[in-house]
């Protein structure tokens, strides 16, 4: 098996605004620079590391699940392998290339759907496709449609073309939001706990599309979730993350026999025996990611939820 | 309950006991009823449906009643002559119209103002796009902004005067000048405020920065900027009329001003009519217009 991702001894650490820090940082860059303080001077910035020393393969065709506690900086990984922030050491590998940026064979499959509400439904699959294609063609409006209308039906969508995202359930969103990542037909989906918003019964539902859409493309996926169920289930693999700062714990394998079945995956005997490995692995990172209290780091840079102490006090007394 | 019905048969106080009509009658003594509860239903929901449009319109019939009535029972005879009732101004705008000076004068607004509104919006538009693009550009100008937007226009309207002469040039520029700050603070908070997680959704699927600002900044400022350019609109109109009093040969705002010194009342307060008029009517386009490119933000907040 040849690796499709690699990530070697990946770290990223971010300089965080604590406390109040919301305040407008041009969302445009990734808060990698140097941000210091500039929204209110008195608070001094903070580094966290995310990720520490991470090294994970990732095979061609797999279908990779990550779990980890809140703050073990899951999205920091999804982020780097998207080519939308830059590891601060080690290295982000796809096909053997280092990762320098967004690229047409990667596509994110964001929680909150990230649907441009000014778009029908057909109108967001296709405006991947409105640049020039990788032979350098440019597609007419009409194979756009045509395209992003054979991909809605992928996901179950037929016939909702012309609707509005707003028009939309929750789950009818997400479908949208995985056609357009398939419409340009990347090599690898990232799916950043896109399931997470949605009530069971969507999401069970989905989960097995996703699985009917991963046999039907053979797509590399890699797949963020806090569900533990949801990473047995749906995983070749499981990576277990462990608490701020994050590194990779442990991989499950997951041996289901029967998989394709029809049979309820999720009351059999080996079903069950995974879910608990994975769960033990997780159970202590999360005490221990809880009684640090970790919270989440937003994509710019900033940690609404952090709490102005230990960290930022020893920096503080330091400075 | 039909008991209170048949003593007070009278139709205005119907239409609140119609549902517990609607349920006693079967039972007792109906057959009467029957009928009654039928028009009673109409007319509840006759009644509903013009009710709002009554309510809306109630405020504006009263002022109007006022307007016609007041002056000739309430004011003194003094007041009387500058406060002339509601028919008398209609008679001196219909005079007016027929003469075709109010068209004149209407012509003569309208051109100052929708030529520097739409010197404005060129403006404001293109310039708050480059400064919201830009942060570097927007910590220099920001204090400056912030100064002259909080500069009354109308507080340099002698500078204009004294700088560009009292023709044209002077009210287009100091109509230009009112409506710029809307319409550039509104394009520039429309730029930042645009939901990181669609910035970051467009930069996954590899869109250039140019493709970024055409396809997601700019659709997604729209209807931030059409808020803008409505409170231009509004400020383009009274910053105008004033300016044409202090100093016009025509336009509303001098048909006003005029009609006073020539101590033609009536004539004046057709003058006023037509300003709020013409400000209604400015706002009703600018209201659908912003609808218009918004449609899609209406359930935003409620759909996600």
């Amino acid at each position: 098996m040849t690796a499709k991702i690699s990530l070697r001894n990946v770290t990223k650490q971010f300089t965080v605004r604590a406390g109040k820090g919301s305040k407008a940082a041009s969302g445009s860059q990734a808060g990698t620079g140097s941000g210091t303080g500039s929204g209110n001077g008195s608070k001094q910035p903070t580094v966290l590391t995310a990720l520490e020393s991470l090294s994970l393969d990732v095979r061609d065709g797999e279908f990779l699940t990550l779990v980890g506690p809140s703050g073990s900086g899951k999205t920091t990984l999804l982020d780097l392998l998207a080519g939308l922030s830059t590891p601060t050491s080690g290295e982000v590998l796809v096909d053997g290339q280092p990762v320098l940026g967004p690229g047409k064979d990667r596509a994110v499959v964001f929680q909150q759907y990230a649907l441009f509400p000014w778009r029908t439904a057909s109108a967001n699959v296709s405006i991947g496709l409105e640049g020039k294609a990788t032979d350098g063609r440019r597609l007419t409006r009409r194979e756009r449609a045509a395209k992003a209308s054979e991909y809605l039906k992928l996901v179950g969508l037929a016939g909702f073309e012309d609707r509005y995202p707003h028009e939309l359930s929750g789950g009818m969103k997400q479908r949208v939001a995985i056609a357009r990542s398939l419409a340009y037909e990347p090599d690898v989906l990232l799916m950043d706990e896109p399931f997470a918003a949605l009530d069971a019964q969507t999401r069970e539902q989905l989960q097995d599309e996703l699985l009917r859409i991963w046999r039907a493309t053979g797509k590399t996926i890699v797949f963020i979730t806090h569900g533990i169920d949801e990473a047995v289930y749906l995983g070749q693999r499981v990576a277990v993350l462990s608490a701020r700062p994050g590194r990779l714990k442990e991989i499950v394998e997951v041996d289901i026999p029967d998989r394709d079945g029809d049979e309820d995956i999720r009351s059999h005997p080996a079903f069950v025996e995974q879910r608990h490995k994975v769960w033990t692995l997780l159970h202590d990172e999360v005490r221990l990611a809880q009684d640090a209290g970790h919270r989440k780091i937003l994509p710019d840079g900033t940690a609404p939820d952090e709490p102005a102490g230990n960290e930022s006090t020893l920096e503080r007394s330091a400075a | 309950m039909s008991a209170t019905l048949t003593q007070k048969p009278a139709a205005s106080s119907a239409p609140p006991q119609a549902p517990a009509v609607g349920h006693s009658g079967p039972s007792d003594s109906g057959q009467r009823n029957q009928g009654t509860t039928a028009v009673l239903a109409f007319l509840r929901t006759a009644a509903v449906s013009a009710g709002s449009g009554v309510w809306k319109a109630a405020g504006i019939l009263a002022f109007l009643a006022l307007w016609e009535l007041g002056p000739t029972y309430l004011a003194s005879p003094s007041t009387r002559v500058f406060l002339p009732p509601l028919h008398e101004v209609l008679a001196a705008w219909s005079k007016l119209y027929d003469a075709g000076s109010i068209q004149g004068h209407l012509a003569a607004s309208l051109t100052r103002s929708v030529s520097g509104f739409g010197a404005a919006l060129v403006a404001g538009v293109s310039l708050g796009l480059l400064i919201a693009w830009y942060g570097r550009l927007n910590s220099v100008l920001n204090p400056l902004l912030e100064l002259f937007r909080n500069t009354a226009a109308l507080a340099l309207l002698p500078v204009f005067t004294l700088l560009l002469g009292i023709g044209e040039e002077s009210k287009i520029s100091i109509v230009a000048y009112a409506a710029f700050f809307p319409v550039l603070l509104n394009t520039i908070a429309g730029v930042k405020t645009v939901d990181p997680l669609l910035i970051r959704a467009a930069k996954s699927l590899g869109l250039s920065s140019l493709a970024l600002f055409r396809k997601v900044i700019l659709p997604s400022a729209v209807p931030t900027i059409f808020t803008g350019i409505r409170m231009a609109g509004t400020a383009s109109i009274l910053v105008l009329i004033a300016a044409e009093m202090v100093g016009a040969k025509a336009g509303l705002g001098y048909l006003i001003v005029n009609a006073q010194s020539s101590f033609l009342i009536p004539d004046m307060y057709a003058g006023i009519l037509t300003v709020s008029i013409l400000g209604l009517a400015v706002n009703f386009l600018l209201v659908a217009l912003e609808r218009h490119f918004s449609r899609w933000r209406t359930a935003v907040g409620a759909g996600s």
